[in-house]
């Protein structure tokens, strides 16, 4: 148990409760002691109770004591001073069911031990004090049952209210070191802007005016100082708060920004089924690489993603020189469209479709649209 | 007539590289600042054609150097050269007022360029930047509570996408068998649109929270 138990504030009910039923059995005892059999031995068991109600509420009350043995001592100390009853009360006060000594008093442990081992505990330690108070009362009947339920349903409650609030807890740390690390990444990004971008960006221009192979480690400059942008602009691909199993389309899309390709999307995420977001993002993927081989080196690329709501629409286009018409339908006559099926393959499997456009000169452009499935996704 | 100009970036090895690179192309840079408040106040007194802003000084105050700026001196035009990687505080900028934004990884002829079309009064716009006003008008019009967004015309977004793809406004106009000067004002409205929009959405919430003397209250 750390220094910080979510379940504290059960732990203080148990002191509060069991302070308030011992007044209620020291009550009990005072009515009842003309007709006990061993009025002593009532107030010895009475004496025991208070001072182990002291002593189990000095522990309870500080986290590091609150012991799983101390618990279960607990639990048997009360069963065994249940268990004086018998030998307290005469058999008059048995026939009109008179209180046993412990009385409600008896009823706390369980919560102890719900607070301490969750669900589990808090049953098993209900049906000892129910089957305890059976034993006591030397039959078994309406009365007994009741408490048994009683009991047992009480340690349950405690107990899932006690694994609830750690659960918690532990969900809640983990969010906070998410948000740790997530500061750690901003620092990082904003410390690599303020300095390595800014020296980059300085020696792309100043040699490129240069020229020669100055111009070269320009272009170098320029590349990585573009993959080092889009790497510490992106955010993490998981939207804060989104539905779990979704990810962000946007993020995912930027990472392909390089010198030759530019990536342009709305200002906030879009949330789509994470197989969905990886899917378009290799489809983009294969339509860019695509480019690169037919349209040659030089050639730029957009990408354009549209968040339309009910659809999702992504466009890559490049200024290459374009497919002539006739040689994609004679392509695939003979058989061999290998980008162009696999991309129509992978849309169709997503439920959406994919139009190819092109001409001598025009470059090519494909749009992918890819419905919504449901709306929960969408964070407008 | 020359141009003048004022370099506002918290970076002194880019500022000065920047101003070095518009001054041997004729411009007359008049002013460099490092943080939003100098950019305010030097503003004010050189009243320079075209301020080049970078976004990335203390958090979002480029935005609110560039919101004051363009709100007290209509002669004078906002460019955004941001490292910010195109995201809401370049979208924040343009509603805020700018006229225009480039990356920060444009080359020095693309620069230059960029700063006479500013300075002619005609939007600067990249792909980019396209993407993220395309995505605003669909974000206002997706929600139900804002009856008094602005919306695109059919021929507005067909232009916005267009631009967002790359195109330039010539293959633009080419493709729409529109006139390029046609293209660049529906550019220019889209923007202006937005940028009326804000400020209607700005002076509304000063009225409900009571902030009628426009200080701003995180000091500035």
């Amino acid at each position: 148990m750390t220094e910080r138990d979510p379940a504290t504030p059960l732990w203080w009910g148990t002191i509060v409760l069991r302070v308030i039923t011992l007044l209620f059995a020291a009550g009990a005892v005072l009515v009842h002691r003309d007709g006990y059999e061993r009025e002593w031995l009532a107030w010895t068991a009475l004496g025991v109770m208070a001072a182990w109600t002291v002593g189990t509420s000095v522990c309870y009350s500080r986290p590091a004591l609150r012991l799983a043995a101390l618990v279960a001592v607990d639990v048997l100390l009360t069963c065994g001073l249940m268990l004086t009853s018998p030998f307290v009360l005469s058999a008059g006060q048995y026939a009109e069911a008179a209180p046993l000594v412990t009385t409600v008093w008896a009823a706390v442990p369980p919560l102890a031990a719900g607070a301490r081992f969750g669900a589990v505990g808090g049953v098993v330690a209900g049906l000892v004090v129910a089957v305890s108070t059976g034993v006591a009362r030397l039959e078994v009947n309406l009365d007994v049952a009741r408490d048994g339920v009683l009991l047992t349903a009480s340690g349950l409650l405690i107990g899932i209210t006690a694994t609830t609030a750690r659960r918690s807890q532990a969900t809640l740390a983990r969010a906070m070191r998410a948000e740790a690390a997530n500061a750690e990444r901003e620092r990082l990004a904003r410390s690599i802007h303020d300095s390595v971008l800014q020296v980059l960006a300085r020696v792309r221009r100043r040699g490129h005016d240069l020229g020669g192979e100055a111009a070269e480690l320009a272009r170098l400059a320029g590349e990585q100082e573009i993959a080092l942008r889009s790497l510490v602009s992106t955010k993490p691909s998981v939207p804060v708060g989104g539905p779990t199993g979704t990810a962000d389309l946007r993020s995912a899309l930027q990472l392909l920004a390089t010198s030759r390709v530019q990536v342009s999307a709305p200002a906030g995420d879009v949330a789509l089924p994470e197989g969905t977001v990886d899917e378009l993002v290799a489809v983009a993927r294969e339509a860019l690489s695509n480019v690169e081989r037919h349209a040659g080196p030089s050639a730029k690329a957009w990408v354009l993603l549209e968040d339309l709501g009910e659809e999702v629409v992504v466009t890559i286009r490049d200024d290459g020189p374009g497919i002539p018409a006739g040689r994609l339908a004679a392509a695939e006559r003979e058989g061999h469209l290998g980008v162009a099926q696999s991309i129509r393959g992978r849309v169709a499997e997503l439920g959406g479709t994919a139009t190819l456009e092109t001409a001598p000169g025009a470059g090519t452009e494909w749009e992918i649209r890819v419905p919504r499935e449901s709306r929960s996704g969408r964070r407008p | 007539m020359t141009i003048s100009v004022m370099v506002v970036d918290d970076h002194p090895i880019w500022r000065d590289g920047v101003a070095r690179d518009l001054g041997e192309h004729g411009f007359d840079v008049r002013a460099t600042a490092a943080d939003a408040d100098a950019a305010i106040r030097i503003a004010r007194a050189v009243r320079p054609d075209v301020v080049l802003m970078d976004l990335n000084l203390d958090g979002s105050s480029g935005v609110r150097a560039t919101q004051s700026i363009t709100g007290e001196l209509p002669e004078t035009r906002v460019l955004v050269l941001s490292a910010s990687g195109e995201h809401d505080d370049v979208l924040e900028a343009v509603k805020a007022g700018a006229s225009g934004y480039l990356v920060k990884s444009a080359s020095v002829t693309e620069l230059v360029d960029a700063v006479r079309r500013t300075a002619a009064g005609d939007p600067v716009f990249t792909a980019g930047l396209a993407g993220l006003v395309l995505g605003e008008y669909r974000r206002m019009a997706s929600a139900p509570a804002d009856d008094q967004a602005p919306r695109l015309t059919e021929r507005e977004t067909d232009v916005l996408r267009l631009v967002a793809k790359g195109l330039t406004a010539r293959q633009i106009a080419d493709r729409l068998v529109i006139s390029h000067r046609t293209v660049e004002n529906h550019v220019q409205s889209t923007l202006r649109k937005l940028q009326l929009h804000n400020r209607v959405e700005l002076a509304r919430y000063a009225i409900e929270h009571g902030l009628d003397d426009g200080e701003d209250p995180d000091g500035g």
